[in-house]
Formats: C-alpha cells, structure tokens, sequence
C-alpha cells in the first residue's frame, strides 16, 4: 500500500471513529431521564456506602443536607475500571482473560498517547524517540500491551468456543471482535519485536498525519498494523464494544442515581415535561386514546366509570 | 444442532442443549421441563424427594387452557387464537409494543436503563452465579440462566426493530423466528424471575437482566393486555376499584381493625387503639392490608408501639390509603403511577407530615423510590418503618427486656428494602439489642437471596405455580435459613425467622408449611415489630407463638 493510500484510508477510519463514537455516546446521554431504579451498594452514600446502606436509613431523611462521598464513588469506579473488581470477584476464571486483555488495551491507550505526543512534539522539531530509554520503554510499553491483550483475546476466543456457558450468550460478531482486536495485538507485536526504532516510525506517522504526509519508507508490517488499528477503531462504535462509555451511564446514571425530586428543581421540569408526552399503549386498561399525555392515564383512577366519561 | 438431531433426543428423553432459538420450536411441547430431580439436594431431614408433597400433575383441562410450554409450569391462562391470522394479530401486536418500549414518548420511565441493557452486555456470565432460580436447579436449566431470557428480548428486538435487523442477523446472532410460541413462552419466562436485580449487582458493565424481566412484562400488560389475574384483575384493578388487592372496602377495614386492636389489648394489657382519618396527624402508617388479614398481631403490634411512644399517628379509611400494595411495580407503570398517586393525594389530604411504610418490601420500592419521580417534588415525603421504629425503640420511651427474646433468629432481607433501598442496619441494630441470639444468614444484607416470593410470586398459585416459586424460587432462601440454624437443628429449639415484609412473610409460610420446617426443626417465622413488641417489660403474655400461622 502506498503512502498516500495508508494516509487516506486512516484519515477515513478516523473520522468514521470519531463521528460514529460521539454520535453513540450523545444518543445515550440523551436518553431522557428514568425513575428511579438505584441498586445497592452506592459508594456515594457518606459512611453507609461501604455495607450498603443509603441516606433512607435516616428518619426525616428530606430534612437532612446530603453528603456524598465522591471520593469513594471515584476509588470505586477506579477499582473497577482498572482491576476489573466485579469480574475479579464473581467470575474469577473469566478474570484471568479478561484482566490482561483489557489491561493490555490500557497499556496501549498509555502509549499509544505518548507516541501521538512525540508525533506532534516531532513537527516542533522535538525528538522524543531518542530520549534515552524513552525508545525503549515505549517500545516495552506497547509490547506488553500487545502480548497481553493477544493473550487474553485468543483466551476469550476459545473459551467462549468451548465453554458451554458461555457458547449460547455468544454471538458470531463476538468472535469477529475478537479476530479484529488479535489481529491488531498480533500485527503490533510482531512490529514492536521486529522494526528497528519502532517508537520513531510510529511518532514519525503520528507527526506525518498530522501534516497529512507519511514516511514512504514506513516497514510493511507497521503499516499492516496500522491498518488493523485503525479499522478496530472505525468498528468500535458499532459494537458492544463501547460498554467503556456504557458503563459510565449504567453506574452513575442507574445504579447510582438516587437524586430525590425537589420541588422547582431541574429535574422537576424536566419530569414534567416528559410526563405530558401522549401516551400509546394500546391494553383497554391504560386507556390511551393517542391524545391523552401520561399525566391523563396517571390521572384516571383506572375505575369502569371513568371509562364512559 | 439440526431440527433432526433435536427431535431425536426430545423423544429419546436423552438431555439436550437448550438454545434461543428454542423458544420459536413448534414441534417442541416443552422447551424445558422442570421436575424435583432437578434440583440441587437439600440437607437433611429434608434430603428425601419422596417425602415431600411432590409436585402437581397439571390438569387435562388446564393444559389445555393455561400456557404451559416453557417448562411444564403454568401461571396464566393466555388467548387462544383459533387460526394462523389470529396467532399473528397478536405477534403484530408484540411487535408494536416491542417499538413503544423503545420509545421516549411511550417508555421515558425506563429507556435509559432498557437501552442499556439491550445494547451492552457481553455474554460473560457473572450474573448465572448470582441468580437463586438458576442456582437451585444446579446451574443445569438453561432457560432460568439470568441472560437467556435477555438475550431472546434481544434478538427479537435486534431482528424485528433494529434497522437492517434480518439482514445482519447472522452477524448478530438474531437467530430467533417471532411467532405465537415465542411470544406465549417469553410472557411465561418473565415470570420465572423474582426481579432481586442480584444479577444487576453482580455485572461487570452495570446490565440489569432483572430490568429486562420487568420491561418485557410492561409490554405485555400494557400492549397485549396480558398480565397474572393475581396481580392485575385481582390485584391493582381490584385496589383501585375497591381499594384493596384483598377485596376488602372502607368499611370492612374499620371493623377489621376495631377487632384486632381490642384482641391486641386484650392479650397485651397495652393500649392497641388505631385512629384511623385524623386530619394533621404527624404520620399515615400505611399497612400491607394483607397483613390485616393473614397476620393481625402485625398491626396490632404496630398500634402498640406507636401508642406506647406516644406518636401521633394515624391509618387512613380512604379507599386505597390502607393499603399500601402497589403490585403495578411488578407488571405495569400506568397502574403503579395510579396507586401511587392516589397514596399521595389521601396522604395529602390528611396533611400529615410523612407516610410510614408498614413492613411491606414492595411498598417501599414502589412509593418510596420508584414513584418519587411521578409524585414529583411537592409529593408527602415517604419513610421507612426501619428507621422510624429504630427511633422509637432507642429512644427510651419504651422499657424493653431483651432476654424475653432470648432464642434463636435470623433476619431474611428483603430485595425491595435492602437491596434496592439500602436500608439495610437499622433492623439489625434493632435485633441486635432486642434479640441475643440474633444470627447472620450467609451472605446477607445488600448481598441477600430472594425469598422466592418477590415481584408478586408470593401471592400467585394458579395451576401448578406453587411448586415451583417453593421449590426453585425458595430453594436457596431455605437452605440459607437452615444454615443460620445450624448450631442447634433440632426442633426442640424453638428458632425464628424474622422477615419484615408481608410477602416475603407470605413466601416463608409457604415455604416453611410445605417442608414441616416447624416439625422437622422448630422453625417459625413473623415480622420485626412482634419481635419489639415481645420485649416490652409490661407485656402481660408472650406475644409470639410457635405456630404455623
């Protein structure tokens, strides 16, 4: 593949990423806001997080200013994130691939971001590659990212194939998941073990999109990564794959939305305004006539009588 | 696996793989029974299947009528559409609620968390260990394994919603042909869940199968019209009518009420006087009326407390106000927002200070939480009992003697208060002070196990139901409550469960009557306050009885 043919295709998969990742994550930020439905344990609760317990635990709760523990929402969520803590104690076996497939993806994203910064250091005539060890170790970084994410996404491949608990809930684009991420770990290994001044080459790209001009000389196999990187990251959006952003909503806007209503508060209006939406459902007992608003079918006590009015 | 081969082994009785796409199977009558053999064992006296009451033969008749081909367990009796058009009226029909469920204007309550859970979960399982139904069938019945139901709702929605849905179905795994069999089994397989939402706990990425049971509900109550005649017709339709899913009127309550307060004082010595409509009252105690019914000394034992403590409290006669059952949780939004709003307006027009939820899980859930959102902020604040009673019994004002509850007892969580509220300590330093022997069941509080009972099973026993919700659904909450009394197992030690809420009371009876749980190892149960109530120094005779009651 040519140079200009490698930067073109990039620039695309790049902006089908970007376009189609924000245009997922606002849809879910959108979505308008629910009753309550928090589950216990919300870190947040000051002193009572830790066993579960929330502010209803208090008599006259309404009278009372509320303290929430960001602090122990954060070192949740951290813990979480980083260790995989639910998975790590609920399905160990799982964890052991799991855990160094996703942490393999942080050490990437790691040094991935440092080789974007020595690209753009580059065109200001920085050369962040021969810093000492800073070759090295990034080269060491985005290795083992590489080793362990390939480890645990042919972990993940074969165990789903194999494990009949997990065979059913597993569908045919699970697997292809899984083969596009591989073939990114796989491709990135082999060039971080192979290409002489990995790091350079890499900066040298990064610095060449920017200035919408490649490196001809970039070795096949970077560019075959690159490739493989790039089409993982135009893919992602469309797959379940953005529990990342996923998971943003289901803890602090589900699991942890335990905001009570106030009167004249924001989120008043807004329950107001969605509860004069018109209401559809068709069972004779909800009584929607499509112009009634869901505060009329609330409204209507559900007895016969009010049926004929 | 081919059609063939699946056949073959059905009429062979050689066990099968169980797949999604089952669900679509006409020539399947079944898609997986269930039977005691299916169970993991319990530990003895009650290790004997033959012992037990064994398992109800459905009916020629009900068979015929009731819907029963998911796993031989029947709930309801379903339309049952002569032709081939008749059948897909209705799937039509499943179809347009299936686009309302996913739609703002017709599903704002929950589209977030819906969406949520429809998109994002990755298949990795977690949840199957933390499910009760699926561990009391020893991880074997694929049908009860939290995400399959899940994942059926999602196909279908995958295939016959998402645009180019048929086209990518073979990418996506949205193998599964709508048609009157997937429908009628789905209805059946949201209500093979309790609705704990303890796999929602468990879940890596945050996905609620527990959620997806109670929206494919939802859409079946308030699309198809097709819901439990216990939790619907004779459930929120009969409260709203009538006022009470217990069929009983303003005025039959009154004298309901009359009677118990004047037993209660009669055994108690203690002043057992309920007022019920007084205008600015500081609370509204709003009762389980069942509780009024299957276990008066609950609210007996209530009026004694709070008359004892002097709080100014009242019940409510209005239709709907002495019932604080609210059953639209389970199956509906229109109904739960109904009842919901007619608790706020007859609290309103009390002009009390705060309603008081009695000990009703359910209840909590619905107007506590759930409906905060529809009552909107100028709504009468609403309150646990747990924290209430917790003031009041530290409070000194009442003289307690805790040796007098000198046995052994155990604290059954219940999901709606505990899991899904987080109130979770006040009852157990109630216990902890009034009670010597308390002991923890394993595990406990947010982590607990459903009784079994929850999301209205506890009060459903059509057909050949019962032997399931006590069989599967109880089976890990009995194992668990023989455990707590491991140390002294015999029935010579008088033991008590305690559950503070009406149907978890309800599935525990059930449960105990139908091992001889009293018999075999002396085990009763009740509630909190009859606990409280035992432990006041004046009381004149032992409150609580070592009966099955």
């Amino acid at each position: 593949m040519s140079a200009s043919m490698l930067l073109l295709l990039s620039y695309i998969l790049l902006a089908i990423f970007v376009l189609a990742f924000v245009i997922r994550s606002v849809k879910l930020a959108r979505l308008p806001v629910h009753l309550r439905w928090e589950l216990s344990p919300v870190p947040h609760e000051k002193g009572k997080g830790h066993y579960g317990g929330s502010y209803l635990e208090e008599v006259d709760w309404w009278t009372k200013p509320r303290e929430k523990d960001h602090m122990a929402e954060a070192v949740y969520m951290a813990k979480e994130i980083v260790f995989l803590k639910a998975l790590f104690e609920h399905n160990r076996k799982l964890w052991w691939l799991s855990f160094p497939f996703h942490f393999g993806l942080y050490l990437l994203v790691v040094a991935g971001g440092l080789l974007v910064m020595g690209g753009l250091l580059s065109l200001v005539g920085v050369d962040m590659a021969g810093w000492g060890v800073m070759g090295a170790g990034l080269t060491l970084l985005a290795g083992a990212g590489y080793a362990l994410g390939a480890f645990g996404a042919v972990g993940l491949f074969f165990v789903r194939l194999t494990d009949d608990n997990l065979r059913n809930s597993t569908a045919p684009a699970t697997f292809v998941n899984l083969l596009v991420l591989l073939a990114m770990f796989v491709t990135g290994l082999w060039a971080a073990l192979t290409v002489t001044g990995f790091t350079g080459h890499v900066m040298g790209f990064a610095g060449g999109l920017l200035r919408a001009s490649v490196p001809a000389e970039l070795p096949g196999i970077l560019a075959a990564h690159f490739v493989f990187a790039f089409l993982f990251l135009a893919y992602l959006p469309f797959t379940q794959m953005m529990h990342f952003v996923a998971k943003y909503f289901t803890y602090h806007k589900v699991r942890w939305d335990d905001e009570p209503v106030t009167a004249g508060s924001k989120l008043d209006l807004e329950l107001k305004k969605l509860l004069n939406q018109t209401v559809t459902w068709a069972a004779p007992h909800v009584r929607a006539d499509g112009k009634k608003t869901w505060v009329d079918v609330a409204m209507d006590s559900g007895r016969p009588e009010e049926a004929k009015k | 696996m081919s059609d063939k081969v699946h056949v073959t082994e059905q009429k062979s009785g050689k066990k099968r793989k169980v797949w999604g796409k089952d669900m679509a199977r006409r020539e399947l009558k079944v898609v997986d029974p269930i039977g005691p053999d299916d169970l993991f064992p319990l530990p003895p006296p009650y290790d004997k299947v033959e012992e037990q009451p064994g398992w109800k033969e459905l009916s020629e008749d009900a068979k015929a009528n009731a819907t029963c081909s998911l796993d031989g367990i029947a709930t309801t009796k379903l339309p049952n559409p002569q032709t081939p058009e008749e059948e897909q009226k209705y799937v039509d029909q499943f179809v347009e609620g299936l686009k309302k469920l996913l739609s703002k204007e017709n599903n704002w309550e929950f589209l977030q968390p819906l969406t949520l859970s429809i998109e994002y979960c990755v298949g990795c399982q977690t949840c199957a260990d933390a499910c009760h139904v699926f561990l009391a069938t020893d991880k074997k019945k694929e049908i009860y394994r939290p995400t399959y139901r899940s994942d059926v709702f999602r196909k279908l929605v995958k295939k016959y919603v998402s645009p180019g849905g048929k086209l990518l179905a073979p990418f996506t795994g949205a193998d599964i042909d709508l048609n009157w069999d997937t429908i009628t089994r789905l209805y059946e397989l949201a209500y093979r869940c309790n609705l704990c939402r303890r796999c929602a706990q468990t879940c890596p990425i945050g996905v609620d199968n527990g959620l997806i049971a109670h929206e494919i509900r939802k859409l079946f109550s308030q699309e198809l019209g097709w819901a439990p005649r216990e939790l619907h017709e004779k459930g929120t339709v009969l409260q709203l009518e009538v006022g009470s899913s217990t069929g009983m009127n303003p005025v039959v309550v009154k004298d309901n009420v009359e009677f118990i307060d004047e037993d209660m004082q009669d055994v108690t010595g203690f002043s057992a006087d309920s007022p019920f409509d007084k205008e600015g009252a500081d609370v509204l105690l709003i009762h389980n009326a069942g509780e009024m019914l299957a276990w008066p000394e609950n609210p007996g034992a209530f009026a004694i407390i709070l008359n004892a403590a002097g709080i100014d409290w009242t019940l409510s006669s209005a239709e709907v106000g002495y019932d604080g059952v609210n059953y639209g949780l389970f199956y509906d939004d229109v109904q739960l927002a109904r009842i919901a709003l007619t608790h706020n307006t007859i609290a309103d027009k009390l002009g009390v200070k705060k309603m008081i939820m009695g000990e009703c899980g359910h209840q909590h859930k619905a107007l506590v939480t759930v409906a905060d959102r529809v009552l909107g902020g100028a709504a009468i604040p609403r309150e646990s009992f747990l924290p209430f009673l917790e003031e009041i019994v530290f409070s000194g004002k009442i003289e307690f003697d805790p040796s007098k509850n000198d046995f052994p007892v155990t604290l059954h969580d219940p999901c709606n208060i505990v899991r899904n509220l987080g109130i979770v300590e006040p009852q157990r330093r109630i216990l902890r002070y009034l009670c010597p022997q308390f002991r923890e069941m394993t595990p406990h509080g947010a982590d607990n196990y459903c009784c079994g009972g929850g999301s209205g099973f506890a009060v459903m026993s059509p057909y050949n139901f019962t032997d399931w919700r006590i069989n599967v659904g109880s089976r890990v909450k009995f194992k668990q409550v023989l455990d707590a009394f491991a140390d002294q197992p015999g029935p010579e030690v008088k033991k008590y469960l305690c559950a503070p809420c009406s149907n978890c009371k309800g599935q525990l009876r059930d449960m105990l009557q139908y091992y001889g749980a009293l018999d075999k190892s002396g085990i009763t149960y009740g509630g909190l306050v009859e606990l409280i109530v035992n432990a006041m120094v004046d009381i004149k005779e032992p409150f609580i009885h070592w009966e099955m009651h």
